[in-house]
């Protein structure tokens, strides 16, 4: 999701930095209570960041590091479960009292609400002011985050949110605790649609312009105390927040405190002093360079890792020669050394080779791997075959667009490099963070190819990983997700078989079932996984990154008397 | 005087006006559609369209530069209806990826740069100027040539070499400073100096080689002036010949220079800042270029070429207070 | 850019200036005694000496990468540990018998190969700047201590100009919004840009004292053109100026380009170049000290060497001897 084009770097830098590009989920150490033991009520724990958050108001934020961050002061109808839950990727009931339960024809879902919800100031959450803050995801200007809503809610074209054109034509609201949405067409994973970090409620008429940019009215266990953008964000309980409402927030901590606009390195070593507060500090995936400092046993011990929930691959053009044949694209299969990658990339603790579309922590994910090679360094010899095969042996030269940024850099060398050896020469076309996905997302202004990554809307199916990347008939002019321009009757046809499936389980396995024959077709090359390691303060309890994202609602400190 | 002073503020607001113009103009030409950035990730070209004529940048050059130029004086607003973002006078922009008035970007991490920038200052002074005397004193000697290499390394050394040298000397190997941490003043004093110091260091080394160059060249030159020689000769103590005669005029130019100096660095020491992580005007200017944060990065340009420019009026200003001589001939 | 080194933080600061506007005009020193000198002095002879041999390792750069068996592209997986985010292995950075300086963290490639190669950026931005300053700063400042009136108005406030702008932060803007092909020219073009105005207010201060000189006076009456007197009178007059300003101007382009890029809008990478070596080592000071302090040293030496040597040759051609 947060690989899509046009959004803005502060967004792109808050997920890469903060909650590392979608962290990914530990599945052995979702059992015991993490390196801190156990949780306890009070303190403060300190959040060490590089970049500030892309929005406060959720409407407009949709990252893995804003999401993360939404789930302490906001709340929907359903949300993603607990990271200590058993599957985290789950998707349960939050302020509403169960899942939603769909109609016949599958086109109208209705919520009931929980009863004594209420904001930060004491005022009551009804249907009413969730219909509303739902509401604000149509306003143009506001509206600019998830695109879930938008996409499944039936709404005419000319509505533009609460400011400009009143109440949802598309949302009932019959009583205070009931909530009915009239889709488009039936979407099976529309509990995924009102987990969604815009799917929140707030005060009717309240929100207009920049008022949430710098303010929260908060439905969660905190609200804001004091923020000041690129500096610090303080966090403090919402007295009216009910934990008996509440099946999934721990809320351990008395407050929070975001430091932000700290460099990598500072935020490390920090880390690694652990003096003072420091102790009750948590950050992002930590760098590459850090790895080798983390030999003691007592840094051993507070060392989590997490699995990567995204993709990093190589997309390319298959409307241009050369990429329009078959035996080409497979001859980059083969040729790419992910070995080199996973090194450029910061070792085998921050990178693993990926021969799948689908990552091994989102549901499913099958595993396979259509053009192997020894050790995973590539077959230079069988790409060349191929390429021989189609009259290419004297190889040709492609443009490769790139991030500005020194990971995707060294990504980018190492594929050149791989690729020289089979007398293919790679142009680097290096383009600022800003205006990447925008670029890469026009197909007119994107060259033979690129390095993007990818990673599902929602970890409970690969409903939202997989086809953005392959359905023919998402192929726009601008921010466009089908980079290879692939636009194959089989798949397209196979895409809509899949999405049509009510059990959700059965769907899962055909969608790795389906990541396969892509793969057969060879649209893009899959690169790396890019798992995270974190070193939490030592006073951190139940500090467990579940599959998108660290959960914070269910951290807290060992000892809250300390730092 | 008062023609003076009026000529040269005349002088300043053009030489101003200017500015705003030629870094309006670059912008202009590169800057990144701000409609594509607000717009989000599920835009649509009507979309797009509909935010642009809210933004007025469908609007000519011309009109967006009175806009911008109104803005700077009274303040504007983005976009119309319920949406619209104020942004009070003095607007310099508003940047649409951090959501935040660009002035108020700036103002918020004044006090840092200041901090920097004083520190820096105070001890750039310091030794440039006793270096320098040490220097014109010892003229030719051990202690001369000894301060010359001295200066000469200093003024070659890259700052962000000499910077990571420190830290890493200082803070990895011998462990006498704790790793830089933004602590206020008062909160914890100890700390908020170990903080600054290497900053100040690092700023202040390139500059004091300079200025003391600067200041054993003016003393060795005014103790060879005429009137020197005769205050000598009259019998005046060494001390106050020092003092009235050769100080005060050999260290006048050093003031005037150190006046654009220093209103320079208040704009933000880029290279420092970064590299030590310091939330200043000069971090704020480099990590918006990262993201090419096109407004942010203009508001600054505008910022430290306004402190510049009206720096440079003010010391002219002083100058011609302390030496009415200079009046006649500098408006050439 | 004028023609101190630390320029990059010291935006605008007129205390670099060593040769002052509108100083006397030093008598020409006789070459031989100039040579004699210098090569007395030790300082600037160490310093030619060093500057040579990076002028030649740029040169050589291919032919000392094939001595030394690594490309500077070339990745070396055997070379760092991948179980510890790519830490190079072995003491130092890696450094040993086959990779001299030992080698880049993540990727394993040959410092030394990057060096040498980066060497051939960093003189060829510096030295082509130097010139485009050089010929503009010359020509401009001529005009304008020439002919003097409306014509001196003009280029005098477009200096000014140019001087009270914050010419690291513009510099910067413009090379991150322009395209990244071409960077190389576009770095000289952009310092060129904001650097001529210091040489030229020079000459033009010198070339307004000279004008009134006899010889120039005796030219004009025997009916020699304009051009005439620039070229054959004045500007042989200014030369030893434009050696002193030009051997400080190296230093501060070398800072320049090597700042651009440790900032990351200079040259663009793979390309190696010092500055942007030593951007990528920030991270890695803690744990491998020897990738920045390699190229550290060999761009802060680079920058000495020149700085020192205008400087001798600005007292061996302003005082006649040293």
């Amino acid at each position: 999701m947060i690989r899509k084009a046009t959004r803005a770097a502060a967004a792109l830098a808050a997920a890469a930095l903060l909650l590392t590009a979608c962290s990914g989920g530990d599945q052995e150490a979702t059992g015991g209570d993490g390196p801190g033991g156990t949780p306890q009520t009070g303190g403060t724990v300190h959040m060490l960041q590089n970049a500030d958050f892309s929005y406060l108001d959720p409407a407009r934020g949709w990252d893995g590091g804003v999401n993360a961050f939404y789930r302490l002061v906001y709340r929907g109808l359903t949300m993603q479960a607990a990271g200590d839950a058993e599957d985290p990727n789950a998707v349960v009931p939050d302020m509403a009292e169960s899942l939603g339960t769909p109609s016949e024809d599958g086109l109208t879902w209705t919520y009931t609400l929980k009863e004594g919800l209420k904001f930060d100031n004491g005022d009551p959450i009804t249907s009413a002011e969730l219909e509303f803050g739902i509401s604000r995801a149509w306003d143009p200007e506001i509206g600019i985050g998830s695109p879930w809503l938008k996409n499944t809610v039936e709404a005419p074209a000319d509505y533009l949110g609460p400011y400009q054109s009143g109440e949802h034509p598309g949302i009932e609201t019959p009583d205070e605790r009931t909530i009915v949405f009239h889709l488009k067409a039936p979407f099976p994973e529309f509990d995924n649609v009102v987990s969604q970090v815009n799917a929140v409620p707030f005060p009717v008429g309240t929100g207009a312009g920049d008022e949430f940019i710098k303010d929260v009215i908060a439905s969660g266990p905190y609200t804001l105390d004091s923020y000041t953008p690129g500096s610090s964000i303080k966090l403090v309980r919402n007295e009216h927040w009910d934990p008996d409402t509440d099946d999934v927030r721990k809320a351990y901590p008395d407050a929070w405190e975001f430091e932000i606009g700290l460099e990598g390195a500072t935020i490390d070593e920090r880390l690694l002093a652990g003096q003072g507060s420091d102790v009750n500090a948590i950050s992002g995936k930590i760098q590459p360079a850090t790895l080798a400092r983390l030999q003691t046993p007592e840094l051993q011990e507070r060392v989590i890792s997490a699995e990567a929930y995204c993709v990093t691959y190589m997309g390319m053009d298959t409307t241009q020669a050369p990429f329009d044949k078959l035996e080409v694209r497979q001859a980059m299969n083969y040729a790419v050394d992910r070995t080199s990658l996973q090194t450029a990339s910061g070792g085998n603790q921050l990178a693993l080779p990926a021969t799948t579309i689908i990552p091994d922590a989102v549901n499913g994910h099958k595993d396979f791997d259509l053009y192997p090679s020894e050790g995973n360094a590539g077959d230079p010899e069988k790409a060349k075959e191929l390429l021989a095969s189609v009259g290419l042996e004297g190889g040709f030269s492609f443009t490769l667009d790139i991030r500005s940024n020194p990971i995707m850099q060294a990504q980018a060398e190492s594929i050149q490099q791989a690729l020289a050896k089979i007398n293919v020469d790679v142009q680097l076309n290096v383009i600022d963070t800003s205006t990447f996905y925008e670029t890469i997302g026009t197909p007119s202004q994107m060259h033979d190819a690129a390095i993007t990554g990818w990673c599902p809307d929602w970890a409970s199916s690969s409903s939202t990983m997989v086809p953005p990347l392959v359905d023919g008939r998402v192929i726009t002019e601008k921010g466009n997700t089908n980079i290879a321009q692939i636009n194959d009757p089989g798949i397209n046809a196979r895409i809509d078989e899949i999405r049509a499936m009510t059990d959700l389980e059965a769907a899962n396995t055909e969608w790795g079932e389906f990541d396969e024959e892509v793969m057969a077709l060879a649209p893009i090359v899959p690169l790396l996984q890019e798992p995270s390691v974190f070193l939490p303060g030592e006073n951190i309890a139940g500090y467990i990154p579940n599959t998108s994202m660290t959960d914070l609602t269910i951290i807290g400190l060992s000892d809250p008397s300390r730092g | 005087m008062i023609r003076f002073v009026a000529n040269r503020v005349l002088g300043m607001l053009i030489v101003l006006f200017l500015v705003c113009l030629f870094t309006f103009v670059i912008f202009f030409a590169l800057s990144p559609d701000p409609a594509v950035q607000i717009c989000g990730k599920n835009c649509t070209p009507e979309a797009i369209d509909q935010i642009r004529a809210n933004l007025g940048v469908d609007q000519p050059f011309w009109t967006q530069f009175g806009t911008f130029l109104s803005g700077l004086f009274a303040g504007r607003a983005y976009g119309t209806g319920p949406n619209a973002i104020d942004c009070a006078a003095p607007c310099l922009g508003y940047s649409f990826q951090s959501s935040q008035a660009v002035t108020d970007m700036i103002v918020q991490r004044l006090p840092v740069s200041a901090t920097v920038a004083i520190g820096a200052a105070v001890l750039w002074l310091l030794a440039g100027v006793a270096g320098g005397l040490l220097s014109a004193v010892r003229e030719g000697r051990f202690a001369d040539r000894f301060i010359a290499g001295l200066t000469l390394t200093g003024m070659s050394i890259p700052n962000y070499v000499l910077a990571l040298s420190l830290q890493f000397l200082l803070v990895v190997t011998l462990g006498w400073l704790p790793f830089p941490q933004a602590v206020p003043f008062s909160e914890d004093p100890l700390q908020w100096f170990q903080n600054f110091l290497m900053p100040w260091i690092v700023l202040a080394i390139g500059m004091a080689a300079v200025y003391t160059r600067l200041t054993r060249a003016n003393v060795i030159e005014t103790l060879q002036e005429n009137y020197v020689r005769t205050a000598r000769a009259k019998g005046l103590s060494p001390g106050l010949v020092w003092r009235r005669h050769a100080l005060r005029p050999a260290l006048t130019p050093i003031v005037t220079i150190f006046g654009m100096d220093f209103a320079g660095l208040l704009g933000g020491a880029l290279i420092t800042e970064t590299v030590f992580g310091l939330n200043g005007i000069g971090k704020m200017a480099a990590d918006s270029i990262t993201k090419n944060d096109q407004p942010v990065i203009m508001g600054v340009t505008l910022l430290a070429a306004f402190l510049v420019v009206v720096g440079n009026m003010v010391v002219d200003l002083l100058y011609t207070a302390i030496d009415p001589r200079v009046r006649v001939g500098s408006s050439a | 850019m004028t023609f101190t080194p630390t320029e990059l933080e010291v935006e605008g600061a007129a205390g670099g200036e060593v040769v002052r506007e509108g100083a006397p005009v030093p008598p020409p020193a006789s070459g031989r005694r100039v040579a004699r000198a210098f090569l007395r002095d030790r300082a600037a002879v160490a310093c030619s000496v060093y500057i040579v041999l990076i002028v030649l390792m740029a040169v050589a750069a291919p032919l000392l990468v094939k001595i030394s068996g690594y490309g500077p592209l070339e990745f070396d997986q055997d070379a760092v540990d991948p179980n510890l985010g790519g830490i190079p292995l072995g003491a130092a950075g890696g450094m040993g018998a086959d990779h001299w300086f030992g080698v880049e963290p993540g990727n394993g490639r040959d410092i030394f190969a990057r060096i040498v190669y980066g060497a051939r950026v960093s003189m060829l931005i510096a030295i082509s700047a130097t010139l485009l300053t050089t010929a503009l700063g010359v020509v401009f400042g001529l005009i304008a201590g020439y002919f003097g009136g409306r014509v001196d108005m003009v280029i005098s406030r477009v200096m000014e100009f140019l001087m009270a702008f914050p010419a690291l932060i513009f510099m910067i803007a413009v090379l991150s919004a322009l395209p990244a092909e071409n960077r190389q020219i576009l770095l000289v073009l952009v310092i060129s840009f904001f650097g001529w105005p210091y040489l030229a207010r020079i000459v033009r201060g010198q070339t307004m004292s000279l004008k009134e000189r006899e010889f120039v006076e005796a030219a004009k009456a025997s009916g020699a053109t304009s051009a005439q007197i620039i070229f054959k009178e004045i500007l042989p007059n200014l030369a030893s100026t434009i050696i002193v300003m030009t051997t400080l101007a190296v230093p501060g382009y070398v800072g320049t380009e090597a700042g651009l890029s440790f900032l990351g809008v200079g040259v663009v990478p793979p390309t190696p170049s010092w500055g942007q070596m030593i951007a990528s080592s920030v991270p890695w000071y803690a744990v491998d000290p020897a990738y920045f302090l390699i190229p550290g040293a060999f761009l802060f030496l680079l920058v000495l060497s020149f700085t020192v040597l205008g400087d001798r040759i600005r007292k061996l051609l302003g005082e006649g001897t040293a």
